[in-house]
């Protein structure tokens, strides 16, 4: 009787629909606040938001993120305002996603996004520099450094809205 | 001692201190503060410091306590709180710091500063270290009531100079910063513009900012107003590293700070992002010079010599091992028999030159010269200088200080600014010299006297101003401090000679705060003479040049303009240098190359003969090593035991055999105690950010005259200043503090400060000459050929030149001579 009950239980479950999935091929949509590789993110006319402030090196509670910051000119501006990330470094091996330098970013410069196939075969992969970490163009914008008209671009920090 | 009290707690304290300072020290009270700063005036401008005060009732008829109905003293509470600041302390005061009012105050304070305050604290140099963020944290009401739009934008980026930067925006108008320049320094360029809220601080110097001393006025700023150009977005206060360290440029040893951080552009290696004060009230108080500030530089120059290099057959300089280039060293060594001389700069540390001295006893040598020549009488200063314990700091009223043949703004700065304050305090301070010097515009008596004569005008003193002679007799504490401007190495001599005969026959030696000073060019002049190198061997060694001649850490060819002809008769040279580019190395047979004070450990003898211990701080360059390393593995190849291992080992050696250092100890170098005012902890907002003294007071040697010997007097050999005869003048090289110099150039953002080269000349020999201000003149003096612009002025005495060193890049002469000018079409 047991064996035709187990049985039973096998044919079931033949019959049902499965929920493997065939990855890579097929891929499982992502929650939105899903937390995968970061992101440097742009202004619609192309600056890059970070301005370099090392606050998402300060909250980052594994030591991940390596900045290091200098001055723009009109010259050649790469954000608004007068400080710029001359090196933005995340050491993947040890970023542990937990998105504390999300949140401490002042600009929002930073966000951690959906990219989660961060697989390598040397140590030294793992170290994402600015330019594999920041965003593209965006159309109608332009790439950094940019040449601005004199004061322009004199704030830093995004205006603050009045309390409500 | 009163009685007060604070916040319901009794304390003893001196009668007349100021609260805060009171508060602070005695209570462990911090009271907080923006524009109060312990060293200057206070001036009530900020409001911040606000605390409820009161005294404690007394009968007027009977003087007696009055007690309320409890049985407790009945205190009479003043109507509103009272700026704690600007109060003394007297018998019976009551203070209350944690009332629901003052918390209320010190909110609506905050709040008020913020109105227009542009929290861009994440991309603020001070963002971290900052007092205003602190006090906001820590006292502000937590919630922003502002209208965003109604905040002020103003300008950002407003250069005072070329060093300091103003963000219109940030200040918050605590005038620190210009009574820091009134008050303290006496270059009265940073004044407040405009009124009410658009009040600015402007600069009203041209160059702006124009003072040594600017870079100071960025510590005791409470915001982010203030910024140098050298550390801007460097780096975020909480990722530095503070390694305590020396100032490598003069006698007075300041005792800074080195930050340091990791840094991809120098290889991943530490680097020092900047230069900070660090506390040491006997030596440099809480204040440094731009150049200790900004001259860091030139350890990271391209041009640092990066491995050792040996001439081979044909003549070309060859890579090589360190083991290598030791082993060929040391054979030449040994087949130069004695015939070895060795001269070492003064930014070598005590180690090093203690290794050297090791290595010159191993080849049977004597033959110690010190570079450069132009200081002389450091045995004097051992013999009679300022006892242990002096402290600038301390002289007052009833205190003499004579400077004499030295232009001591430029030669060492902080005791100038030291000086000044001095005199502020009753000391008189006479400054005499053949020229106008910066000095003069501090002093209470001014004195003339020709080039050449500074001997003959102190040894005269008494018969000629017998005033001037009897007020520094009669002085409680008696300081004369010394330059070489205008004297050959003979002549500085007899100055010394005299200046220490005047010490001694008014009683003024052996005592803490009396003797003599000297402005050694470098930080380890005194560290000089007490391992035995002096200016006499090297003067010895030039008239007869040895068959083979270390070199260490000292640029000759660009100090001396003979030495082409004296180092060409060595038949082999040795350098042991930081820079690869030095001329001295298209001669050299081989180049060391060697560790900055930035890179590695030791320590130096400043001034006023304090051991002080500098730490590792940067990363190293190539194959660098310590000098004492180098010197010492040399000598294990000479035959004198087992090379050591650390700098410590190596000042166990020299407190074994030079008797004034018997007793020190790194350990005791390092010792540190509390000192007012006490700065630097994790209220910023009292001090500045100067930081703590983590890394030791140091050890003052005693004076042989401390050690209980009789000093006698010695006759003064004078030397007479050289007669022009026709056509010829007095050529007087000058020390100028920005200058030209291998370890001051490589800082570029210092080059607008440094002058062209210029010489001064008399307007009466201008004339003579044909010269006009601003004319190109050629200058002719035994081998120097140099040409310069021409300041006509009233500075140069009439048939002298002055003439300052290293802005030429030609050598100048290193003491004074005799020469020709003419004008350049």
């Amino acid at each position: 009787m047991n064996v035709i009950k187990g049985f039973a239980t096998t044919f079931k479950h033949v019959l049902e629909e499965s929920v493997t999935l065939q990855y890579p091929e097929q891929v499982r949509p992502f929650q939105q606040r899903y937390k995968g590789r970061h992101h440097l993110r742009r202004y619609d006319n192309g600056l890059e938001k970070c301005i370099g402030c090392s606050l998402c090196a300060a909250s980052c509670p594994a030591d991940a993120i390596w900045v290091e910051a200098a001055e723009n000119s009109d010259e050649e501006r790469y954000s608004p305002g007068e400080r710029y990330a001359k090196t933005y470094e995340i050491n993947m091996l040890r970023c542990i996603f937990c998105g504390y330098c999300e949140d401490a970013c002042p600009t929002q410069a930073i966000e951690l996004g959906h990219e989660h196939q961060l697989s390598f075969t040397d140590r030294r992969d793992v170290i994402f520099t600015k330019e594999m970490l920041i965003d593209p163009v965006p159309a109608g914008g332009q790439d950094t450094p940019q040449q601005v008209a004199p004061g322009a671009f004199n704030r830093s920090i995004p205006d603050m809205e009045n309390p409500k | 001692m009163v009685k007060i009290y604070i916040d319901d707690r009794e304390y003893d304290v001196p009668a007349g201190m100021n609260l805060v300072d009171a508060a602070k020290w005695h209570a462990d009270n911090d009271i907080p503060v923006f524009c109060y700063h312990p060293k200057m005036e206070p001036v009530g401008m900020c409001r911040m410091c606000l605390v409820q005060q009161g005294a404690i009732e007394k009968d007027r008829a009977t003087g007696e306590v009055v007690l309320d109905e409890h049985g407790q003293p009945k205190v009479r509470w003043m109507p509103k709180l009272q700026t704690a600041c600007t109060q003394r302390v007297t018998d019976g005061m009551v203070i209350r710091t944690n009332t629901a009012e003052v918390d209320q105050a010190r909110q609506n304070v905050i709040e008020f500063l913020l109105t227009s305050h542009p929290l861009d604290c994440p991309i603020c140099d001070k963002g971290g270290e900052c007092p205003l963020q602190n006090l906001t944290m820590e006292h502000g009401p937590g919630m922003s009531r502002m209208q965003f739009q109604d905040k002020q934008h103003l300008d950002k980026h407003v250069p005072l100079g070329d060093l300091i930067y103003l963000d219109e925006e940030r200040c918050i108008q605590c005038a620190r910063c210009v009574r820091f320049q009134d008050e303290l320094v006496g270059d009265d360029v940073l004044a407040f513009h405009e009124r009410g809220r658009r009040l600015q601080i402007i600069t009203n110097s041209n160059p702006g900012f124009d003072t040594y001393f600017s870079g100071n006025t960025t510590d005791i700023c409470p915001v982010g107003a203030l910024t140098t150009a050298d550390f801007r977005f460097g780096a975020r206060p909480w990722e530095l590293t503070e390694v305590p360290s020396i100032d490598p440029f003069d006698a007075a040893g300041s005792n800074i700070s080195l930050s340091i951080r990791l840094d991809r552009d120098f290889g991943g290696k530490a680097m020092i992002k900047r230069v900070m004060p660090r506390q040491n009230e006997s030596v440099n108080e809480i204040w440094i010079s731009d150049k200790a500030r900004f001259g860091h530089h030139f350890t990271r120059s391209e041009n640092r010599a990066q491995s050792p290099m040996i001439r081979n057959a044909n003549g070309q300089l060859m890579q090589t091992t360190w083991e290598e280039a030791l082993k060929s060293v040391a054979s030449i060594l040994k087949a130069a028999g004695k015939d070895v001389a060795a001269i070492a700069g003064s930014q070598m540390s005590n180690e090093d030159l203690w290794a050297l001295r090791e290595v010159m006893s191993a080849v049977g040598s004597t033959r110690l010269g010190a570079w450069p020549i132009t200081h002389a009488g450091a045995d004097l200063v051992a013999q009679v200088g300022v006892g242990v314990g002096s402290n600038l700091g301390d002289l007052g009223k009833g205190d003499a200080v004579l400077i004499i043949a030295s232009d001591l703004e430029e030669e060492v700065p902080i005791w100038r600014l030291r000086l000044k304050l001095a005199k502020e305090r009753g000391v008189f301070l006479a400054v005499a010299n053949a020229r106008h010097t910066r000095m003069e515009d501090f002093a209470t008596a001014c004195l003339r006297y020709d080039y050449g004569m500074a001997a003959h005008f102190l040894s005269n003193l008494r018969a000629e101003n017998p005033d001037l002679a009897q007020q520094l007799a009669q002085a409680n504490n008696l300081i004369i401090l010394t330059g070489a401007e205008g004297l050959s190495l003979d002549g500085s001599r007899a100055l010394m000679q005299a200046a220490a005969n005047f010490l001694i026959e008014t009683g003024h030696v052996g005592k803490p705060n009396n003797g003599l000073l000297s402005t050694f060019p470098g930080p380890n002049g005194m560290g000089q003479y007490y391992m035995g190198f002096t200016p006499e061997n090297t003067q010895d060694i030039m008239i007869n040049p040895p068959k083979v001649l270390i070199v260490a850490q000292a640029d000759l060819y660009h100090d001396d303009p003979s030495a082409s002809q004296w180092v060409h008769e060595v038949e082999t040279v040795i350098n042991l240098t930081l820079f690869a580019d030095e001329t001295l190395s298209h001669e050299a047979h081989t180049i060391l190359p060697i560790q900055s004070f930035a890179e590695r450990d030791g320590t130096f003898t400043n001034g006023e003969r304090r051991v002080q211990r500098f730490y590792t701080a940067q990363g190293p360059i190539a194959d660098a090593l310590p000098a004492w390393q180098v010197l010492s593995r040399l000598g294990e190849k000479l035959g004198r035991g087992k090379a050591k291992l650390s700098a410590a080992t190596v000042m166990a050696d020299i407190a074994k055999n030079v008797p004034a250092f018997a007793g020190v100890t790194y350990k005791e170098i390092s010792n540190v105690k509390r000192q007012f005012p006490d700065v630097g902890g994790r209220d910023l907002y009292y001090g500045g950010t100067a930081y703590q003294n983590r890394g030791g007071l140091g050890v003052q040697l005693k004076t042989t005259a401390e050690s209980g010997e009789a000093i006698n007097t010695a006759p003064v050999e004078l030397v007479n200043a050289p007669r022009s005869q026709a056509g010829q003048m007095l050529i007087v090289p000058t020390t100028v503090l920005y200058n030209r110099e291998r370890t001051f150039l490589p800082s570029a953002l210092m080059h607008p400060r440094v002058m062209m080269p210029y010489a001064e000349i008399n307007s009466a020999d201008a004339a003579k000459l044909g010269i006009k201000s601003g004319d190109v003149v050629e200058i002719v003096a035994d081998t120097m050929r140099v040409r310069v612009k021409a300041h006509v002025n009233g500075g140069a005495p009439e048939g002298s030149i002055v003439l300052p060193r290293h802005l030429t890049t030609e050598a100048v002469p290193m003491t004074m001579t005799l020469g020709r000018v003419s004008k350049v079409d």
